[in-house]
């Protein structure tokens, strides 16, 4: 029972990550029905920020997610000025040709990590980071916590921008319906720049505190994204509170998966890979489009 | 004289197949390499250019059967296997996981059928690092015995012309078309009774075991593979950007992509300052293709000169295509 309890706390913890790391992706695929391969890039890119900047100043990992946010914030706003605008806009759904730009700015992103710190494998030592709390019997990192307070409060801020500001309202109506949202006056376009700065920025949140937990290279991300990923279609790739449900299926899965079965550690990874290749075949609706099917069905009866 | 002006190409390449086959009885090992390296690439361009590129489903797991053929060759060699026998089974093998991974995964369309490709390939490396018989991450080596470049070499070669006269074939043959119409409109092509399906199954399969017998050719070439080699996501990735950069969809346009990436491979392993950056290239090579001419080296040859003069009549709905 107590073992119950404290998996399931873990599986909270990671959760709160997990939906961090989701939004910025389906913040974009909503507004622009684009799927941001270059989140991974820039997940990276501010795990180094957040390095650099503790290195150089000395500067608190999570105290330098005020200056990080806001900087990726900006260079998501430039990449969307200089690249995605260019792209044609399909309606239907995400074009081929936006994935594979993406893909070549993820590359790039990749590449001018190694050119700036090498490819060693680095990592960010806090006073902190070995140090644990004892709750319900069970033994939680420091780091762990601090990471679930961060995502937990940048999803409430999210929420409430998203629920309470005319900037969210814009953003939920073109992730809607784009063409009616424009006939009410919405400016897609602006709203499409401001999407992808605020993906951006949550991108780069997730990879500032991903740092604190994991040692990382210039590489690092692909497996996240396949998560976050995963975690987005779980939630049904528009709805925002489907993206938390998302997170946290992925997270108990993946915790009770380690803690209950003999799955080797080496392959916990492939459980969500697995897992995204089954839910976008067996439910493309996610997990919403299955609460309506059966819903329909037990409507019909 | 039919075939002829269908492939007015044709004299060309023969010529041009006829000197890489004697070309072991003039050229020394170091340029051998370099054109074995080329041969390679143009196996793994033009295969994967049949499902990506003619029926325009983008996978991004295709280092899972370079994997699968190269395992199978160096753990059937240290149990005492020819490899006249290793490359067809492990042919069969990729054969078998194609299917298995393109019975589900072919009900995707587009990106997302993309997505779930490169979920594959990270679930099978994984798996592959974490298994007893595979050697686990740090890999298996062949057995030790003597190696015979040249056959390598011939056997790459003679791989490399069979896929190209493969997909020259298929092309002008309806399985061709029907991969065509499926990536012009899948909808349209299934009502007009085109098996989607099972033709992109067939698709996959063929370029599956291609690749296959080519990993296979590569853990002989190499003596020594592991996951980090063979089952690597920056393989897969090389795997894709060849056709996307030549010209997807075209005859012509992976061997372009191959002939200059395995150029720049040469390039940029004899310079260390370029091997830092060859991830710049590769990005920006598809940024720039994708923002300004997504048929690539091909599509941007055909503006330039206008149409191909000796391009067949255009196919139904390749009008709308070109608007």
């Amino acid at each position: 029972m107590q073992k119950l309890v404290v998996v399931a706390l873990n599986s909270l913890l990671a959760a709160g990550l997990y939906a961090t790391m989701s939004y910025g992706l389906a913040v974009i695929y909503g507004v622009m029905r684009i799927i941001n391969l270059a989140h991974a890039g820039l997940m990276m890119l501010a795990a180094y920020a957040t390095y650099a900047l503790n290195d150089r100043f000395g500067l608190d990992p999570f105290v330098s997610l005020v200056v990080v946010a806001p900087a990726f914030f900006l260079i998501g706003m430039g990449l969307y000025a200089t690249l995605i605008r260019w792209l044609p806009r399909s309606s239907t759904g995400p074009s081929m040709q936006s994935l594979l730009l993406l893909f070549g700015v993820w590359l790039v992103l990749q590449n001018l990590a190694y050119a700036i710190w090498g490819g060693d494998t680095q990592s960010i030592l806090t006073p902190y980071t070995m140090q644990s709390v004892q709750v319900l019997g069970g033994r939680f990192g420091v780091p762990q916590i601090l990471v679930f307070g961060v995502s937990l409060l940048s999803l409430v801020v999210l929420t409430l921008v998203l629920r309470r500001t005319y900037l969210g309202k814009a953003i939920r109506a073109v992730t809607q319906n784009r063409d009616a949202a424009m006939l009410s006056g919405v400016n897609a376009g602006q709203i499409a720049a401001v999407a992808f700065g605020i993906g951006t920025a949550f991108a780069a949140m997730a990879g500032s505190m991903l740092s604190t937990l994991y040692a990382f290279t210039p590489d690092f991300g692909r497996s996240f994204l396949l998560k976050a990923f995963c975690i987005i279609v779980l939630g049904g790739m528009e709805s925002f509170t489907g993206v938390a449900l998302g997170a946290l299926v992925l997270a108990f899965i993946e915790n009770f998966a380690s803690a209950y079965t003999s799955i080797p550690v080496s392959f916990q990874d492939a459980i969500s890979f697995t897992l995204l290749v089954v839910v976008l075949v067996a439910a493309p609706g996610g997990l919403p489009g299955l609460w309506r099917m059966f819903d329909k069905r037990a409507v019909a009866r | 004289m039919g075939v002829l002006r269908r492939h007015p190409a044709l004299p060309l390449g023969l010529l041009f197949a006829a000197g890489l086959l004697l070309a072991p009885r003039f050229l020394e090992r170091g340029t051998l390499n370099d054109l074995w390296n080329m041969a390679f690439f143009v196996v793994l361009a033009s295969a994967w250019n049949l499902l990506g590129g003619f029926a325009g489903q983008v996978s991004l797991g295709y280092s899972a059967f370079v994997g699968i053929g190269a395992y199978t060759t160096v753990l059937l060699a240290n149990a005492g296997w020819s490899p006249a026998l290793t490359l067809p089974v492990g042919a069969a093998l990729a054969v078998a996981f194609s299917v298995a991974v393109g019975l589900p995964t072919f009900r995707l369309r587009g990106p997302y059928f993309t997505i779930a490709t490169i979920g594959v390939g990270e679930a099978v490396r994984v798996i592959a690092s974490g298994l007893e018989f595979t050697g686990g991450s740090s890999g298996v080596r062949m057995p030790a015995a003597a190696f015979d470049f040249t056959a390598n070499y011939y056997a790459m070669v003679a791989l490399a012309l069979a896929t190209l006269a493969l997909v020259a074939w298929l092309q002008q043959h309806a399985f061709g078309l029907s991969l065509e119409a499926i990536r012009q409109d899948i909808d349209a092509a299934e009502a007009l009774g085109v098996p989607s399906t099972q033709a992109k199954l067939r698709a996959h399969a063929i370029s599956a075991a291609l690749v296959s017998v080519a990993g296979g050719l590569f853990a002989t070439n190499f003596q020594y593979i592991s996951p980090g080699s063979v089952f690597d996501f920056k393989l897969s990735l090389t795997i894709v950007l060849m056709p996307i950069v030549g010209g997807m969809g075209t005859l012509t346009g992976p061997v372009l992509g191959a002939l200059l990436f395995s150029y720049l491979q040469i390039k940029l392993l004899a310079s260390p300052t370029l091997r830092d950056s060859y991830l710049f290239i590769y990005g920006g090579l598809l940024i720039l293709v994708m923002l300004f001419e997504p048929k690539g080296i091909v599509g941007l040859w055909e503006r330039l000169i206008g149409a191909r003069p000796w391009r067949r009549t255009p196919a139904v709905g390749e009008a709308r295509r070109a608007s």
